[in-house]
């Protein structure tokens, strides 16, 4: 179900390749695409003063992210899960090992559970990608969040975001899972608290709710 | 559970609850600031080198590098005793040689990269029995054995104790090295601005840093603020200041903007505390009866390049007080090797010894002929005996119902068996083993602050770090219940310096008993003051009056005042301080009992644990949610370290062979078993509302319960962890030559 999105022809021109836009002109051309474009005021790397190291390319991406789209000049080698805390503010999404191996960093990407370092910002542009954040509505909890609370699914919170990430990707597809599937759907997720019998609880509650 | 409290006692959700699960809780690595520069520490590649010269021209040349700081730039004193907050001698792989503040991440790497060192490397030593020969590499001036001569613990005679023994048993034990893996690393923003430092780390202990900050900056403590109220899991890692800290704070003083340091997952492994390896040689003595009559015990505990503290000392505290002895002797050495820096892990220093421990005892029980449990029965340390050096006893003690109820649960008596008697190549067997120590005792500071709003809702101030046990709700909880409000009127703050009172570290187990005792003084106090101003208004004595659900009650009338109508008496707001006091003349124990039951393919050699009975003395179950939650964590981390968890270090290079997640094995959600938490409510008159801390215990219990387990299936004993499927066939191995 992924939607096709009808690129301009400015994008088309920006979208991969190195690209010399100064961060003025980035930001002008931010007022006039058509876009529901949002730029946080935080600061990153890309506003140093300093020179991009040598080899680095640049490219102008979009991601649509908690169904907002974002238009932004990311270095090809930075990966989403940076772009996404570092870039848009949304730090749900944590850093434990930086190497695909844990899942705390588990977003939705085009319906599927991924592992935000382990993919590059450029090959997430113009995809769909839910995180943590885009499962509240204003205060309110979404319902695998509530079970999370409900059942003490968690420790430190720490891999939380991951979890249940991960619960939402396998609940999407498949609502009513077998434990072993919801083991299995859980297995890339550390929780070093090791609350494991509280997650899995909470889980399978969860997925009693749909 | 218990009738007279309304919300001890009860499940009840996370205070917190709603930042964690949304991801809106900003947790130290969360924080970035505006202008924030990106700081990351050169370590060295070798176990042992001496730095002959350092070149920083090219880093300092890369655009984007703000600062780079060597050990010439370092304050004098040192940061631990034997540290310095950065080296010219690396004496592990990964220490601290340097450290670069650029404007991102990347710079900093680059610039770390571009700096040239020459290093004359030098011999090192891993092996702490090697690094006690006088002529092993001395990893600091005074030697290699910390403090200089063993430490020493000895009552009665052991000699005497031998020679009533019916039976003498020896042998030798070793435990592995273990990383923590907090699952949010170590992490730190320093921001100075206007002569004032502010700190966001995740820490246990959020007042830890606050001195050594101070004195490093020279600036007084009051221009120190740190604050760590969300952490990523601490496990012991970050119970302490360490140098990292201080490096950020010098780097954000000298540059005059917020500087991060954010440590990735391999130097978690190589640069911060581990789980010390260990080594034990014991020899205890029993009669035919089963009665313990002499435990002797050397304890070599292999510190790694640097100490906080003496580690064998905490390994010899569980020798000496589990068992009702009267002749014990133990020896500690701690050794320097060129290792990570051994350090606090959950329930520091007891999973070592008890794994030995228990597994001697399982051995000595078979040799009498006698059923495990009866054994540990027999010679367990009742209340009376306590501190058996001092002769203090126990504020309580629930380890013979711990033992029964968990016997109970596993169904101990219909099915317990002798070794290797299942048929086929999937081997069943059942284990078990006891645990008891000061973690989850009070220990001082003990501190809290309540203040009651002009409404009637109260607001709770702890400097304790809820580290994930849940510990702000309990505190919240305690403050409630004796207020007689409801849990939902109590807001909490924690873990903030500048506004908390200092209560010591989330660690040994302590909050709920000594932030608890705190909290719950403090909300006494704050009661106090508001029964003197309704007895007024009431027209009656304090003794009189009670508060339930915000009201203020003569006692048997429903004619209440709500507190919001009675503050408007109150002259100024009520502020409620309280500080606890630890007993004198007693000891506080935490006492446990773990049974599992194991399946072994002898094909494979693949350890399936299948059930885990963990039957804990809490004192009180303050929340029982988040009380389930910690004991089956603990046990399953517990776990990892019996059948798992390994940091290995290349003999040959000294360097780190698996610094990651792949390689350093973790248990997942699909390897967990079943798991049965058993409360056991002993009461403690010292603990508030009688409870005792919990955090650590299960942590130390099933590696021996689940090692006694795999002798009782397959018929071999080990005297190592961690048990992996390669250890188990070499075992059964050499069960068949």
């Amino acid at each position: 179900m992924s939607e096709k999105r009808k690129e301009t022809k400015e994008q088309k021109e920006k979208r991969g390749g190195p690209i010399k836009v100064s961060r003025r002109d980035f930001l002008k051309g931010m007022g006039t695409t058509a876009i529901a474009a949002t730029i946080t005021p935080l600061p990153s790397a890309s506003q140093a003063e300093a020179a991009v190291p040598s080899g680095v390319k640049e490219a102008v991406i979009q991601l649509n992210v908690n169904a907002k789209a974002y238009r932004l000049k990311v270095k090809s080698h930075w990966t989403l899960l940076d772009v996404l805390r570092k870039e848009l503010g949304l730090t749900g999404a944590k850093k434990f090992c930086d190497r695909g191996s844990c899942g705390a960093c588990t977003v939705i990407m085009e319906g599927k559970a991924v592992y935000a370092c382990s993919r590059l910002a450029i090959e997430a542009d113009n995809k769909k990608i839910v995180t943590i954040e885009g499962l509240t509505d204003g205060e309110k909890l979404h319902p695998i969040q509530e079970v999370f609370v409900k059942h003490d699914g968690f420790q430190c919170g720490f891999c939380t975001s991951g979890q249940i990430m991960s619960v939402k990707a396998l609940l999407d597809i498949n609502p009513r899972p077998s434990v072993a599937e919801m083991k299995e759907a859980l297995s890339g997720n550390i929780c070093r608290c090791s609350a494991y019998p509280k997650i899995l609880e909470s889980a399978m509650a969860a997925s009693q709710k749909g | 559970m218990n009738e007279k409290f309304k919300i001890i006692g009860k499940r009840q959700p996370k205070v917190d609850a709603w930042e964690r699960v949304s991801g809106k809780a900003k947790y130290a690595s969360d924080i970035y600031l505006p202008g924030m520069l990106y700081a990351r520490i050169l370590r060295s590649p070798y176990p042992h080198a001496k730095v002959v010269k350092i070149d920083l021209e090219k880093a300092k040349a890369l655009p984007g590098v703000k600062a780079i700081l060597t050990f010439k730039d370092m304050p004098s004193f040192r940061w631990h005793a034997d540290m310095p907050i950065l080296t010219d001698i690396a004496r592990f792989e990964g220490d601290d040689i340097a450290v670069v503040a650029a404007v991102d991440e990347e710079r900093a790497r680059e610039a770390i990269e571009l700096i040239k060192v020459d290093y004359e490397v030098l011999p090192f030593v891993l092996d702490p029995e090697d690094a006690m020969k006088p002529e092993a590499p001395k990893i600091h001036p005074q030697g290699n054995i910390i403090g200089g001569t063993p430490l020493l613990l000895e009552r009665g005679d052991i000699e005497k104790g031998f020679k009533e023994a019916d039976l003498v048993y020896e042998n030798s034990y070793r435990t592995s090295l273990l990383q923590h893996v907090t699952s949010e690393p170590r992490v730190c923003v320093a921001d100075w601005r206007g002569g004032k430092l502010t700190v966001w780390d995740s820490l246990q202990y959020t007042f830890g840093p606050q001195p050594g900050l101070a004195k490093a900056l020279n600036i007084p403590m009051s221009k120190v603020r740190v604050i760590s109220e969300f952490m990523g899991g601490g496990f012991g890692d970050k119970s302490t200041a360490e140098r990292y800290n201080v490096l950020a704070a010098l780097l954000s003083k000298k540059v005059g903007l917020p500087v991060k340091i954010e440590f990735d997952r391999e130097e978690n492994f190589l640069a911060t505390h581990h789980r010390y390896p260990t080594v034990f040689y014991f020899k205890y003595g029993v009669k035919k009866d089963g009665t313990l009559t002499s435990i002797y015990a050397k304890v070599i505990a292999d510190m790694g390049a640097y100490a906080h503290f003496a580690g064998a000392g905490g390994c010899m505290e569980t020798i000496k007080s589990v068992y009702r002895c009267p002749n014990v002797k133990v020896e500690g050495y701690s050794i320097y090797t060129n290792k990570p820096e051994g350090g606090f892990m959950r329930c520091v220093g007891h999973p070592m010894p008890q794994f030995a421990q228990e597994v001697h005892m399982d051995v000595m029980a078979e040799k009498l002929g006698m059923d495990p449990v009866d054994f540990r029965l027999r010679n367990y340390a009742r209340l009376e005996d306590g501190d058996q050096d001092r002769k203090f006893p126990f504020t309580s003690n629930g380890m013979e119902e711990c033992i029964k109820k968990g016997a109970e649960a596993i169904g101990w008596k219909q099915r317990w068996q002798k070794s290797n008697s299942s048929p086929g190549p999937v081997k069943k067997g059942l284990g078990m083993a006891i645990h008891a120590c000061r973690h989850g005792s009070m220990t001082e500071p003990s501190s809290g602050m309540v203040r009651i709003n002009a409404d009637g809702t109260v607001n709770v101030l702890t400097g304790t770090a809820d580290i994930g046990g849940g510990q702000k709700g309990t505190m919240a909880m305690i403050a409630a219940e004796e207020l007689g409000v409801p849990l939902d009127a109590v807001s909490i703050t924690s873990a903030d310096t500048e506004v908390t009172t200092d209560t010591g570290g989330t660690n040994g187990s302590r909050q709920t008993m000594t932030g608890g005792n705190g909290i719950r003084l403090a909300a006494a106090d704050a009661k106090k003051q508001l029964l003197e101003i309704a007895a007024k208004e009431l027209k009656t004595s304090q003794d009189n009056l009670e508060i339930r659900d915000g009201k203020v009650y003569p006692l048997n009338s429903d004619q209440g005042i709500s507190l919001e109508d009675l503050l408007k008496k109150a002259p100024a707001t009520i502020v409620g301080r309280g500080i606890g006091r630890i007993p004198q003349g007693k000891i506080i124990h935490t006492f446990a009992a773990h049974f599992a039951e194991v399946e072994i393919d002898i094909r494979s050699g693949k350890v399936k644990v299948v059930k885990l009975v963990a039957a804990h003395d809490v004192g009180r179950a303050i929340n029982l949610m988040a009380l389930e939650n910690q004991i089956a964590g603990g046990a399953i981390q517990g776990m990892g370290f019996g059948l798992m968890e390994d940091q290995i270090l290349d003999r040959n290079s000294g360097v780190c062979v698996n610094p990651n997640l792949v390689d350093y094995k973790l248990f997942t959600i699909k390897d967990i078993p079943e798991i049965l938490p058993i409360v056991i409510e002993s009461n403690d008159p010292y603990g508030p509302f009688g409870a005792k801390g919990v955090g650590e215990p299960p942590y130390s219990v099933p590696a021996p319960a689940i090692t006694n387990a795999i002798y009782n299936a397959i018929g071999v004993r080990f005297n190592r962890i961690p048990i992996t499927s390669r250890l188990v066939l070499e075992g059964l191995k050499g069960l068949k030559a």
